[in-house]
């Protein structure tokens, strides 16, 4: 049938040669037209494709394809019980563009009205927060520097209520950005050690810096291809990098024990015109550290409100000095140990001692000469008693007791610029030091490392690390970085209960047990008032006053240390007591330590 | 198949009426005359999917453009919420800091007694000395700043009103207890 058809039709236009001629000139010229087009295209195509291709990209990108940062969120630091101490807010900068700050049509109401700039800059200053004029002058001054100026800041890391008031202005020329920042929820709480981050986000002190391989994070990118009304074109392609979040820093601390020890301490060392104060709460058989306060501090979210550089970071840590009379209990703890005494054996306390070596050693105040056995000596703190006592040990054994017990080497909590404190190899003591360090003088040691001690003893003689940092808690909910708690033996079981027995008497028959009385408890304590360098190698007219102890002290748990620093006021052991009293019975009462009832022992102290 | 028809309903027709000598080229003049009606229908046929094929793609870019801005809009409502969602529990953590605790409540009147005392249950005795709560530590100024607190008014000194649109239960007298237990002495 086809091949019929088409014959037909051939034999159809043969017969008629006008119609094949024709025929002919519609298709060359149909050939033509299309080579026509077919060029016009081309040229076009090299045009687009070749000639104009890098300025038609350039114009491109802005208009379709957006490149957003993804931001990854740093870590948060939390306290034992899960209280956020440091978390990281979005916040916003509110921007815009000079050069196209123009009056702009507004409809209220139905009715269309014109606002000058003048108009909406005192608009936007009321919801910031500042003049109009300031922001008129932003403007003013971003234009003279670059007269085509399409950005400038109205105003930085503003919260979201902020940025909707600004927004629901609907003017055109401003716009906004996310800006990550920091807060402290419980502000000056524990700032002492959360440190604090720079404007850019940099770590500057703490466990801010201390941790920041945990905590910090990595920011993602994200770019698609959005249209003219900036919604995404469908199917167009996304290209995204993964933000990851940094991990969260649990420490041992508890937010509002440390927010009371703070308050208590601050009261106080107002009150007797301290220059600086610190108090330290640790557990006592952990080595978990539960509160650590200074005075003065810092809010972490207020950096600028601290001005002393100084004050901003955190002593007990950082700053050490000679702890006086507190540390007798380790001098009695290593003569115990070695077995060089007993709690029976007496001795000859005069006012003043002066040994075969040379030294000259005296007590606070005069006084005859006394028989008294250890336990006296240290409910009197008398200097030329624990003179006496120490010297039954070798330099090398009170040395090795003191390295043992951590004095001169910073704490394992890894905290940034720890002091470790000034121990001087023994074969380099002069004379007075060698009697010197028998009571606390001619060496340093932090606030920490005097609780540290405290905490050997009230552990049956087992020293732990001191622990800060729980660990690091990643995403998953695994925690890394979970520090070593291996204790270590300093001294027999029997030593550091006939010590923390002597430490019990001091606490009842001390001068001032009014001042640190617990009721119901048994509370094992020692004061220290040593005096303070002057920076000139000399001893300046201020004192070092502190109380160092532990409670219950027939099943100690928990130690506290409380130092303050040239009380003009008063500057004896007075100061802290109280101190010691109210933190000691806020955490027996917040921890639930029941008293046991059991009395105390009751030891001689002359002889 | 219909080619066979038109064939068929042709040699029917036309047979008796025209000359046999001439059916061939009566027969191809005639037959794309008689054949037009085929093609249209196809070209119709064609034409009609085409145009369905087109106003379907047109209405599926329609619908996922629609989409698109659906997504996107759901996308910044979720953003939107998100921010408050997180500024709401900013405040939260911020009023549960311990200054604004205790300033709320001192604001009330509480005290704090740092002297704790235990009744053990299994005989009764009481462990630690009683004494009364001495008032709170301190005072009422607080000495641990708080920066994020600034300008938030404690709750307790809030107006009447607005307490009370927060529902609160008055309490029009103390519970009554049979056994007649002995009034603690702290204030």
């Amino acid at each position: 049938m086809s091949v019929r058809n088409s014959s037909a039709r051939t034999s159809s236009a043969r017969s008629n040669p006008t119609n094949s001629r024709s025929s002919r000139q519609r298709t060359v010229f149909t050939i033509l037209v299309l080579f026509a087009v077919i060029a016009v295209f081309l040229v076009r195509l090299v045009d687009i494709q070749v000639v104009q291709a890098d300025s038609l990209t350039k114009d491109s990108v802005g208009n379709r394809s957006v490149g957003q940062v993804v931001y990854g969120s740093r870590g948060e630091i939390i306290d034992a019980d899960g209280v956020v101490l440091a978390a990281t807010v979005m916040r916003y900068n509110i921007t815009m563009s000079p050069v196209n700050a123009t009056p702009f049509k507004r409809t209220v109401d139905g009715k269309t009205i014109e606002i000058s700039v003048a108009d909406a800059a005192a608009e936007i200053g009321a919801v910031t927060g500042q003049t109009g004029d300031a922001i008129l002058q932003t403007i003013g001054a971003a234009l003279t520097a670059n007269a085509e100026a399409n950005f400038a800041y109205i105003a930085q890391k503003v919260d979201v209520d902020v940025l909707r008031a600004v927004q629901d202005l609907h003017i055109p020329w401003t716009y906004s950005e996310n800006s990550p920042s920091r807060v402290y929820p419980n502000g000056a709480v524990a700032g002492n050690m959360l440190g604090y981050l720079s404007g850019e986000g940099v770590p500057q002190a703490g466990l801010e810096s201390g941790q920041d391989a945990c905590l910090a994070s990595t920011d993602g990118s994200e770019t698609y291809e959005k249209g003219a009304d900036g919604v995404r074109i469908p199917g167009s392609s996304v290209t995204s990098t993964a933000a990851t979040d940094g991990g969260d820093v649990v420490t041992t601390i508890d937010s509002d024990l440390n927010w009371f020890v703070q308050q208590t301490l601050a009261a106080r060392a107002q009150e007797t015109g301290a220059a600086w104060a610190t108090a330290v709460v640790q557990d006592a058989k952990t080595g978990k550290l539960l509160a650590v306060a200074d005075y003065p501090s810092v809010d972490p979210n207020n950096v600028g409100g601290t001005e002393n550089p100084d004050d901003r970071g955190s002593r007990a840590f950082t700053q050490s000095f000679e702890p006086g009379s507190t540390f007798k209990a380790l001098t009695a703890a290593s003569v115990l140990d070695a077995g060089a005494a007993t709690l029976e054996t007496g001795i000859v306390a005069p006012y003043r001692y002066l040994p075969a070596n040379g030294a000259n050693i005296n007590d606070s105040h005069s006084h005859p000469d006394q028989n008294m056995t250890m336990t006296g000596v240290l409910i009197d703190s008398s200097n030329t008693g624990m003179s006496k006592f120490g010297e039954m040990l070798t330099d090398q054994q009170r040395y090795d007791y003191m390295k043992a017990f951590g004095v001169g080497t910073p704490t394992e909590t890894g905290f940034p610029r720890e002091d470790g404190g000034i121990l001087h190899p023994f074969d380099e003591w002069d004379n007075q030091t060698n009697y010197a360090t028998m009571f606390g003088q001619g060496l340093t040691t932090t606030a920490l490392q005097v609780a540290s001690i405290y905490q050997t003893i009230a552990n049956d003689g087992v020293r732990m690390p001191v622990q800060l940092v729980a660990g690091c808690r990643q995403a998953d909910g695994t925690m890394t970085n979970v520090p070593d708690q291996v204790g270590t033996r300093v001294l027999s079981e029997k030593a550091a209960n006939e010590t923390s027995d002597v430490l019990e008497m001091v606490y009842q028959k001390s001068w001032v047990h009014s001042k640190w009385n617990i009721p119901g408890y048994r509370v094992a304590a020692k004061t220290g008032t040593a005096q303070m360098p002057d920076g000139q190698g000399g001893y300046s007219d201020g004192y070092l006053v502190s109380v160092s102890g532990y409670a219950p002290a027939d099943d100690p748990q928990y130690v506290v240390s409380v130092s303050i620093a040239d009380p003009v006021k008063l500057n004896t052991s007075a100061a802290p007591a109280p101190v010691f009293q109210e933190i000691m019975s806020q955490v027996l009462k917040k921890y639930r330590a029941v008293p046991s009832g059991a009395t105390a022992p009751d030891l001689p102290s002359t002889w | 198949m219909s080619d066979n028809l038109a064939r068929v309903s042709f040699s029917i027709e036309r047979e008796p009426v025209e000359a046999p000598a001439r059916r061939g080229f009566r027969l191809v003049s005639a037959a794309p005359n008689r054949r037009a009606r085929p093609r249209i229908f196809y070209a119709l046929t064609a034409v009609a999917g085409m145009a369905a094929i087109i106003l379907a793609q047109l209405l599926l870019s329609v619908g996922i453009s629609q989409g698109a801005y659906e997504i996107s809009s759901l996308q910044s409502s979720r953003s939107e919420l998100g921010r408050t969602a997180a500024s709401v529990s900013e405040d939260l953590v911020r009023l549960s800091s311990p200054q604004s605790l205790a300033s709320n409540a001192e604001g009330l009147g509480m005290v704090s007694n740092a002297n704790p005392v235990f009744l053990r249950l299994s005989d009764g005795a009481v462990l630690g000395a009683p004494a009364s709560a001495s008032g709170s530590q301190a005072g009422a100024a607080s000495l641990v700043p708080n920066a994020l607190l600034a300008g938030s008014t404690p709750l307790s000194a809030l107006p009447d009103d607005a307490a009370r649109t927060g529902g609160t239960v008055a309490i029009t007298s103390a519970p009554i207890v049979p056994a007649g237990l002995a009034a603690p002495t702290t204030r």
